[in-house]
């Protein structure tokens, strides 16, 4: 849970360094520096990134062409560029020139939309398409990476054919789940965060500082309904029904955590299910959703869905293990926001199953500092923390299955991206922040 | 053999009227439904031309004319907003609990849309399980769903304690659980209207839920010139009341393959209706009563919403517009406020303007004008013997002048 609040906090900073799209599309283009179009790469000649994007932004049909064209353009770079050692290429540079268009439309899109009307709205709602940190593209970069891996074989000779267009098309429609996505993403973070006046005592979130509830609850209901009409206009029911569904899962998973019984604070089973909904179900059908856009069959649109369940619950358990720990690899040094806010997790669930004197803690409530140390104390003394690891690897470890189980392809493309899909996997295990 | 059966029946049914129960269209048979809407037909007429004077102003009321079916409506809605945790279902369920579920408007008007555009003489005596009458009422729920939601939001979004003279949601279960149910009921809503089948039905909804939330952002941002703009408000009026019930008219019409110029007049009627019923809430926030309206009245006024009243009043009385451009002070933000019993001063001379003026009966004209051109859309559709089309049709006029003659 903790990534959410440093969501939060980092939003309020208001990371005003735009550099962070740029330096990475620098760093994708070695040659943008030298004169355009010589160098290295010979067959393609290649603009600078920034001419690419405003050349896309604009019409809707070059944006069809350049897309592609773009996303194909970052694999030669890496075809050429790439020295012949194993070079553990980072997943989410692959796709970085593609997160910065749909990064850009989003931005557009809601400045275009409320500034007419709104513009307190459009500069808050900004904050949260800037290209900035790294958790935020978390989710498109998973399913761009899922579309390419997902691609069909497509005969190189039929460079601007018909099946290039379609395949430009699709790739567009891809990218709208990704929006989509995105959309829904940061809508349920600003519902999620609207506070009870009861509330307000425990924990102030930063995005209410910024904004207060009714902006909060506008801002995500524009999203939300911005999101429905993107989905209408995909025009696929299939499509339409997992991301509704995914919709309502969030909400499900927030409302389980607002109104946890006692009892139910007790059961792991209850913690998973609540996991699954806030956390993985999001992913999950994002990733089935975008197998189903592209014709494949219900096996691999379920891998896929499968795929995107594993990594987000191995993405979700590691972030509660990183509340306690935090960059180090003691517990308490992390910024322990889950315990403080009463949310019981994967860690602590397993202790208590070690030693139930630990439950009568866990009862009390955690508005007492010393109660949380007791609590810590039992969770040194336990193996909860490593069982929770061991489970995030468990789900990882089905992921990278889940892909492994794809239909084979001879694809230089797609088998770059299914290695980057595992890849990603064993960052999210590793990770440390 | 068979009319002498039907003049007997309808005998038989106008002799039992008051005490006979009302058959829902979709489960009678087509001659039922003959006799049935005629009753109201004749009646209407009968009030008409009977009597002259005082008893041509009695209209029948079109609510009862598909009252059945918009109960079923409303069962049907408990059951599709049942979600896994009960706490979600109790929220999102609220509205529809016996006794909370409102004048249910937005499915009346487009049940009777339904019928008013309907072309398939041929109903088959068999038809019960009318098909394409099932996908009309699936969008009378999805609509009511929509609404319910936005209503929802609004009161957390204004603060509200009460809404149909009941507790509002949020001061119920809390503003966060009353965010969520809404969220939840507009996507239930939305995988409802994808399970039509239609592209373009979905569009429209989407499109109609888009202008919900746009209104509301145009209110919420408002600037103080735009306050004094009759244009904004119009426009915000649409996106908030109008355009809901505008497209849902639409998509019922292109549910039944409907013409473009049939799918137009039904988006008229919708739009000219919404616009209509709000101009007269306007007036109501300040001639009704608690009691009467069920929330507070001069809402409005309280939260610094101008409406047309007011906006007419400024046009004759340019002192009203400075003081609603200084806008309507909070007496706890400002300390150079002049209260009485905390009510800050200017409430009442914005009050004793509106008073002097014009401004509620000119209201009350636009909003006469708007219900004139909904009837109008009505009279436009193309031509119908069927009696069942005929009385809907009779039927969605009255209802305009219905609104515009209510109370609360």
């Amino acid at each position: 849970m903790s990534w959410r609040w440093a969501l939060a906090r980092r939003v309020a900073k208001l990371a005003a360094t735009d550099g962070g799209g740029g330096a990475q599309a620098q760093r994708l283009l070695p040659t943008s520096s030298a004169a355009a179009g010589t160098g290295l790469l010979g067959r393609l000649h290649m603009p600078l990134a920034s001419q690419i994007r405003s050349k896309v932004v604009g019409c809707r049909g070059a944006a069809l062409v350049s897309s592609r064209w773009l996303h194909d353009a970052q694999y030669q770079v890496r075809q050429d560029g790439a020295s012949r050692a194993q070079e553990q290429q980072d997943p989410f540079e692959l796709v970085a020139d593609e997160l910065s268009l749909l990064a850009n439309r989003l931005r557009s899109m809601v400045a275009a939309e409320l500034h007419l009307q709104v513009p307190k709205l459009a500069s808050a709602a900004e904050y949260f398409f800037k290209v900035g940190a790294e958790g935020k593209r978390f989710r498109p970069t998973v399913l761009l990476l899922m579309a390419s891996a997902l691609k069909f074989p497509l005969s190189e000779s039929t460079e601007g054919g018909v099946l290039s267009i379609l395949a430009d098309k699709l790739r567009t429609r891809q990218q709208n789940i990704a929006e989509i996505t995105e959309m829904i993403h940061v809508a349920s973070l600003l519902h999620d965060d609207v506070l009870d006046d009861a509330d307000t005592r425990r924990g102030v979130s930063s995005l209410n500082l910024i904004m207060g509830n009714k902006l909060s609850v506008l801002a995500g209901d524009f999203l939300l309904s911005r999101a429905c009409v993107a989905l209408a206009a995909l025009g696929n029911t299939e499509v339409v029904s997992l991301m509704a569904t995914a919709v309502e899962h969030l909400v499900t998973g927030e409302t389980m955590q607002i109104s946890t019984s006692r009892e139910q604070r007790r059961s792991m089973e209850y913690y998973l299910q609540k996991t699954y909904y806030k956390t993985a179900s999001l992913i999950s059908n994002s990733c089935k959703a975008v197998a189903i856009l592209a014709g494949h069959t219900a096996e691999v649109s379920m891998l896929a869905y499968e795929y995107g369940r594993n990594l987000g619950l191995a993405f979700q358990l590691i972030d509660d293990v990183l509340d306690f720990t935090g960059t180090s690899a003691s517990l308490g040094k992390g910024s322990l926001s889950d315990i403080r806010h009463g949310i019981i997790t994967a860690p602590m669930l397993y202790a208590i199953e070690e030693f139930p004197q630990l439950q009568e803690v866990v009862d009390r409530g955690f508005d007492n500092p010393a109660n949380i140390e007791i609590a810590l104390d039992y969770l040194r003394k336990s193996r909860g923390i490593e069982r929770t690891k061991e489970l995030a690897r468990e789900h990882a470890d089905r992921a990278v299955k889940a892909i492994e189980s794809l239909p084979d392809s001879d694809d230089e493309d797609v088998l770059t991206s299914r290695r980057a899909l595992i890849d990603i996997t064993e960052r999210v295990i590793t990770r440390t922040k | 053999m068979l009319p002498g059966r039907i003049l007997l029946a309808g005998l038989r049914r106008s002799a039992s009227a008051a005490s006979s129960v009302a058959q829902s269209p979709k489960n009678m048979c087509y001659w039922d439904r003959v006799i049935w809407s005629s009753r109201y037909f004749h009646s209407a007429s009968d009030n008409t031309f009977s009597e002259g004077g005082s008893k041509a102003k009695e209209l029948p009321d079109p609510f009862a004319l598909i009252k059945d079916e918009v109960s079923e409506v409303t069962d049907r809605l408990r059951s599709m907003v049942v979600a896994e945790i009960p706490e979600l279902t109790s929220a999102a369920g609220y509205f529809f609990r016996a006794g909370a579920e409102g004048k249910r408007t937005c499915p009346t008007v487009l049940l009777l849309m339904a019928s008013a555009i309907s072309t398939d003489m041929s109903d088959p005596i068999v038809g019960l399980e009318n098909k394409p009458r099932a996908r009309h009422v699936r969008v009378a729920e999805i609509t009511e769903m929509i609404h319910i939601s936005s209503l929802i939001h609004d009161d957390v979004l204004d603060n509200a304690d009460t809404r149909r003279g009941m507790d509002s949601l949020n001061f119920t279960v809390g503003k966060k659980l009353a965010v969520l149910a809404g969220d939840f009921l507009l996507f239930r809503a939305f995988s409802a209207a994808v399970a039509l089948d239609n592209t373009e039905v979905v569009s429209l909804l989407a499109t109609a839920v888009n202008n919900l939330v746009t209104g509301e952002l145009m209110q919420l941002t408002i600037t103080p010139a735009q306050r004094c703009s009759m244009d904004y408000y119009l426009q915000k009026t649409y996106y908030k009341t109008a355009a809901l019930i505008s497209n849902s008219c639409k998509a019922v019409a292109v549910l039944s393959g409907q013409t473009t110029e049939v799918q137009a007049l039904a988006y008229q009627y919708g739009r000219h209706l919404g616009i209509a019923y709000q101009l007269i809430d306007d007036i109501l926030d300040f001639t009704g009563t608690s009691a009467s309206l069920g929330k507070a009245s001069f809402s409005d006024i309280n939260q610094g919403i101008v409406t047309a009243p007011i906006l007419f009043a400024m046009e004759e009385f340019p002192q009203l517009r400075e003081i609603v451009e200084q806008g309507f002070d909070d007496p706890s933000s400002n300390v150079d406020v002049v209260c009485i019993e905390s009510v800050p001063f200017s409430f009442f001379l914005v009050l004793k303007y509106l008073q002097k003026s014009q401004g509620i009966e000119r209201t009350r004209l636009l909003a006469a004008e708007h219900a004139k051109l909904a009837a109008v859309a009505i009279d436009d559709l193309p031509p119908s013997e069927d009696p069942v089309v005929l009385s809907s049709r009779q039927a969605l006029k009255d209802l305009t002048q219905k609104f515009l003659r209510r109370t609360k």
